[in-house]
């Protein structure tokens, strides 16, 4: 590395205030102009020269995650790379994995799969971003049908988008109520007694809550609907109502909607608005942390995903708490209401390999039902094995059954199989939704706005944005008068 | 055309080559593109359709867009004549026969070449509203009066005014130039002044402000195109404080920092809706010409009242 | 020299003093932050210099992390049966009563005692819970010490783990800082060698249309990059540009409005006769260009090659933009890599990084401070 030497004893020279050496700098202009060129020429190459000679096809998978899912994630790669002498699947970490990916698509040198969140399917699909699986499943063999039944009922429709199929799985989860049994008993309740009803949720967490005696500050909370506050739109479902019914935005027309936000609104008038903000701020933004309301004691119950386990043990080793096996039941006769979350590979248009990437997706979407031993886990098994959590295919393996790693996976699977359950609306404006979703809901959280009127405005927008996205559709040959697309 | 003004314009033509391609290619191509863009349908992944003024006429009823002007325009209000009180403060003071010039302009300029992931890091902790560095300086100072000190980041009150706290940190760039703005009053000008009898408050009212007019104004009109422009911050800053709830580009708390540019992005990238980014980018170029032209009048104005 | 402020000296220093504590608060905590256990970069409140701390667990002293403070007392025992066989547990009397025989080693613990955690290197993490106990505050004792490990450490996980059994993934930190560098150094030298020829042709050169294209040059000030940002995509994918670091510096070799107009407004002060002379002596434009005007120029050329260096050194836009794959990062976007979408931050490593990342620019703005400062002074940024 001479040159860019030479380049820094240039600069310091100019920097050096010494501005008389007039006669010599054409001659090191032109070693400069050089010194760029080459290397230009370097950086061109390095990135141009990746293609392996091994003889086998080299699989790009970007995926989101650092640490022990990655840790995971590249096991199950390594098992899937040597269980056929054809692919190689490589692993590269991305951030933001949906920008990148949608960059990259536009740029026309998009992965050959990318791990994508489970709510970018519908929009990625209505704009085009994604490659259809329905071929590649029918040249397997399988019907539509066939491939879809192996997947517990949510997560079928999960990878679905406008009557094709967009997606396979790569770790499912579910949501569940956990609570601390530590501090129910330091309140007199029974710590093995999770809330079964809405009402009960209520009660506990009033019965959990404490201030200080002379500030009247919070020091505890039972409940917080805002902890984590990455789902505020699962309450809208929780409380039977929709945000789209499959033909347009029911957000502030489903009076179940307004109610799940009147309940929100209800935890900021009994705790005091600005009691909860100043409580909340020393933790909020900080889930992995010994810090989180939940980890550190100070709010008793929250919703979490079964990767909640991975965390107490790496942040809050020896915490006593338990996971409920329903959801608190919100609507008469559902007492089995759940919420599920994925991570999703998907093929984006112009991939290189997509054949290839259609294998892999295929080997993580499978599993081996009669594994017996660690070694024997494949596919979506091993990966979940790997992860502590619960699969999204049916008909678990004895291994993965019996010798699971999470102390409370029963309740996971019970969850999963659960006819309620549900996942983000399957909706090519959910990214819009979302925000509005989160909007209305701060401004219900804050007070700042009624339920009624916060959902409203967000209606307002996104009924706009509903007939505007189709007219879009529309214009681009996408929507057929029933408003599914078939052809390709 | 003579032959000699022909030779000079090959000339000019030919040393301005490089600027006209550059131009052509990063600048004027983009911008000609974009207007047409801004009345089309267009989501990058599939081909633009004409679509007229739709994009337009949706922009003027979306009430986010309104919003989004509206706090862009409070930031840019509060922070650029702030940040200009305080980089030309520190120049002044730096201006002055002090020793240790070299640490302190060091020092004032190392927040502006910070990486900006890691000063939204260090700010989430001193903004943190139960134990940021922050409050615990302000705490006590508040409690004396009965108040408390705010929750910042996650406040949708003060969750702007502690970006532009912020923004105040990054100064340093333009103090820079004031300290080379000032370096160019001429010497003689101060001794006359003190000859007349001038005190240090007269000397920088009467000497120094007229003679900084012109670095001033150029400070003003970047510091106001950079802060109505102002995105990395805030959609990291507010990303991060939100705990992963949404993406950073929906402002949380409440929209409270959803910034002219955080929507645009939100809609190009997020929403896929290119045509109606265009049109939104174009409205914040037509903004900042009328307020440059506006700002330009008003220093021709003052500085010709001066002189 | 007289002060040419309106205070006397010692303000000036109070003042001085009390503005840079302002300005390095944020740094001493940076730095110190960068030389904590994760535990104590993230506490709560936080501390300014990083502690090792010690307490006995069962006996034995060992070193601990400092959970938390009690609000209530209580007992700690061991549990020998039922559910919670062979943990440790944190009981009011009244349960420790009722379970009595199922524990071992029951001693009381009143409010106002912590809970310590024996701390443990991450290669032991995996071998079952910690062990941990709660003792009065002052059974702890503590020392000073720098945890200079997180810079090695933090640098070798840049590029994300290396978990994988041929480590193929996980990118070197010298890759990111060679990017960086490529696209700063490059973007140097385009920046100075296109900016100077150009606005010689602005300066020194007399031609019909000069004026009208250099007025709108510098209208080309105001265009917001957002107006840019979608068809300069455009651009670069049509020439194959995205997921190289091309986008990052050739566009400097095609010259920039603000430079132009920098360097435009210094070869304007230089005498016009100099280049009448030469012109008379038969010199080609270029060669005055070359010979006389540039060489005069450095002040200036420092300041526009400086300016650049910095800019490009802390853009995030561009390569979060351009760049696709992580062997093509640049540093200012590998530090994301800390703050994974999982919501949690490694804080330690984030600000050792960000350390090692900005000083390379405080040392080069250090030492080109005092040329900075005047290249921009003899510019004169008069509009």
């Amino acid at each position: 590395m001479a040159r860019p030497c030479r380049f820094v004893r240039w600069f310091c020279r100019c920097a050096g205030d010494r501005t008389n050496e007039a006669g010599r700098s054409p001659n090191s202009v032109i070693l400069l102009l050089l010194t760029a060129a080459m290397l230009s020429l370097v950086s061109a190459s390095s990135i141009a020269a990746t293609a392996p000679a091994d003889g086998r096809v080299h699989v790009a998978y970007w995926e989101k995650w650092a640490g022990t899912e990655e840790a995971a994630t590249r096991t199950v790669i390594d098992a899937f790379n040597r269980s056929q002498n054809r692919i190689t699947v490589e692993y590269f970490l991305q951030s933001p994995i949906d920008r990148k990916t949608l960059v990259a698509v536009a740029g026309g040198d998009p992965p050959d799969v990318a791990g994508l969140w489970i709510h970018n399917v519908a929009s990625f699909a209505d704009a085009e971003a994604l490659t259809p699986l329905d071929p590649y499943i029918e040249a397997d063999g399988f019907t539509k049908q066939q491939w879809l039944d192996r997947y517990y009922p949510v997560y079928a429709r999960a990878v679905q988008h406008s009557g094709r199929v967009y997606a396979g799985i790569a770790t499912p989860a579910m949501i569940a109520l956990h609570w601390n049994k530590t501090l129910f008993r330091e309140a007199g309740m029974d710590p093995e007694r999770p809330p079964r009803t809405l009402a009960e949720l209520n009660e506990f967490a009033k019965r959990l809550t404490k201030r200080d005696s002379q500030t009247g500050a919070l020091l505890q909370v039972g409940f917080l609907p805002q902890e984590p506050g990455w789902w505020p739109w699962i309450f809208c479902r929780w409380f039977g109502g929709q945000v789209f019914d499959g033909k347009s935005i029911t957000l502030a027309t489903d009076p179940h909607n307004i109610a799940a936000m009147e309940w929100v609104a209800g935890y900021s008038k009994t705790l005091g608005r600005d009691a909860v903000t100043s409580f909340a701020s020393g933790f909020a933004g900080q889930m992995a942390s010994p810090q989180s309301g939940f980890f550190s004691g100070k709010v008793a119950m929250i919703f979490q995903g079964v990767w909640y386990n991975n965390y107490i043990r790496q942040y809050k080793p020896g915490l006593d708490y338990g996971v409920a096996p329903a959801w608190p039941q919100a609507v008469d006769g559902i007492d089995d209401f759940a919420m599920a979350e994925a991570d999703m590979l998907v093929i984006p248009r112009g991939a290189r390999h997509p054949r290839e990437a259609w294998e892999f997706i295929k080997y993580m979407n499978s599993h081996n039902q009669q594994a017996q031993s660690r070694e024997e886990l494949q596919g979506m098994e091993l990966m979940c094995y790997l992860q502590q959590k619960n699969s999204a295919l049916r008909d678990w393996s004895p291994f993965f059954t019996n010798h699971h790693p999470h102390p409370h996976i029963d309740v996971f699977r019970k969850l999963s199989a659960s006819p309620h359950a549900v996942a983000v609306p399957d909706v090519g404006i959910w990214t819009e939704c979302e925000r509005e979703i989160l909007a209305a809901f701060a401004d219900v959280r804050l007070l700042r706005a009624t339920p009624q009127d916060a959902l409203a405005a967000a209606q307002r927008r996104l009924d706009k944005s509903w007939t505007r996205h189709r007219r879009s559709l529309e214009r681009h040959g996408q929507l057929l008068p029933a408003g599914v697309a078939t052809a390709p | 055309m003579t032959s000699r003004e022909r030779r000079q314009l090959f000339a000019g033509i030919g040393f301005t080559s490089l600027w006209i391609v550059g131009l052509s290619a990063f600048t004027a191509y983009p911008v000609l593109a974009s207007l047409y863009y801004s009345f089309c349908d267009y989501s990058i992944l599939k081909e633009p359709v004409w679509c007229g003024l739709e994009n337009y006429s949706q922009l003027f009823t979306d009430d986010l867009f309104w919003l989004s002007l509206r706090n862009t325009l409070f930031y840019a209000g509060l922070s650029v004549p702030l940040g200009t009180i305080v980089s030309l403060s520190l120049a002044l003071l730096l201006n002055s026969d002090v020793r240790g010039k070299p640490f302190f302009r060091v020092i004032f300029y190392l927040p502006s070449i910070v990486p900006v992931v890691a000063s939204s890091m260090l700010w989430l902790w001193i903004l943190n509203g139960q134990v940021g560095l922050l409050n615990w300086i302000i705490a006590p100072v508040l409690n004396a009066f009965g108040a408390t000190p705010p929750a910042w980041l996650v406040d949708p009150t003060w969750a702007k005014p502690a970006l532009i706290i912020m923004s105040l940190w990054g100064t340093g760039n333009a103090m820079i130039i004031y300290l080379a703005g000032l370096q160019n009053v001429p010497k003689e000008l101060y001794e006359a002044a003190e000859i007349d009898g001038a005190s240090g408050l007269q000397r920088f009212r009467h000497v120094t402000l007229p003679m900084l007019a012109p670095v001033v104004y150029f400070n003003v009109i970047m510091a106001l195109i950079g802060s109505l422009q102002v995105f990395t911050q805030a959609f990291i800053m507010s990303a991060a404080a939100g705990g992963g709830t949404g993406t950073g580009t929906d402002g949380f708390p409440a929209r409270s920092t959803l910034f002219y540019t955080m929507h645009l992005f939100a809609t190009a990238f997020y929403d896929l809706r290119m045509g109606y980014a265009s049109a939104m980018a174009y409205v914040l170029f037509i903004l900042i010409a009328v307020l440059t032209w506006s700002a330009t009048k008003l220093s021709r104005e003052r500085m010709s009242h001066v002189q | 020299m007289k002060a040419r402020t309106p205070f006397t000296r010692p303000v000036i220093y109070a003042l001085l003093g009390l503005a840079s504590l302002a300005f390095l608060t944020p740094f001493l905590w940076l730095i110190s932050s960068s030389l904590k256990p994760l535990e104590q970069a993230m506490a709560l409140p936080p501390t300014l210099l990083p502690h090792a701390y010690y307490a006995a667990i069962d006996g034995s002293r060992s070193e601990v992390t400092i959970d938390f403070t009690l609000q209530r007392g209580g007992i700690v025992a061991d549990a020998t049966a039922g559910e919670q066989a062979g943990s440790r547990v944190f009981l009011t009397p009244a349960q420790a009563l009722a379970r009595a025989k199922e524990l071992q080693g029951a001693h009381r613990v009143s409010t106002g005692w912590v809970h310590v955690t024996e701390k443990r290197d991450a290669a032991e993490a995996g071998n079952g819970n910690p062990r941990w106990d709660i003792v009065p505050p002052q059974a702890i004792d503590s020392t000073i010490r720098f945890r200079w490990k997180n810079y090695p450490e933090a640098l070798a996980s840049l590029g994300g783990s290396a978990e994988s059994s041929d480590g193929s993934g996980s990118v070197s930190f010298w890759v990111f800082l060679g990017n960086t560098l490529i696209v700063c150094l490059l973007g140097v030298v385009g920046t100075v060698f296109s900016n100077a020829i150009i606005a010689y042709g602005f300066a020194r050169l007399k031609w019909r249309g000069r004026d009208a294209f250099f007025a709108l040059t510098l209208a080309t000030l105001m265009v917001p990059f957002p107006v840019l940002m979608v068809p300069l995509y455009g651009v670069f994918r049509e020439l194959h540009w995205i997921g190289t670091l091309l986008p990052l510096w050739v566009p400097a070799f095609f010259g920039s409005a603000f430079n132009i107009f920098l360097m435009r407004q210094f070869f304007l002060s230089i005498p016009e006769e100099l280049s009448e002379a030469a012109r008379i002596d038969g010199s080609s434009e270029w060669r005055i260009f070359w010979r006389i005007v540039l060489p005069l120029s450095k002040p200036v050329l420092a300041v526009a090659a400086l300016f650049h260096f910095l800019y490009a050194w802390n853009d995030f836009m561009g390569p979060f933009l351009y760049l696709t794959r992580k062997e093509t990062f640049t540093l200012s976007i590998a530090l994301q890599n800390y703050q994974s979408q999982n919501g949690g931050v490694q804080w330690h490593y984030l600000m050792a990084a960000s350390t090692v990342t900005i000083l390379p620019v405080v040392v080069l703005f250090f030492f080109a401070q005092k040329t900075f400062i005047q290249g921009i002074a003899t510019t004169g940024t008069k509009g």
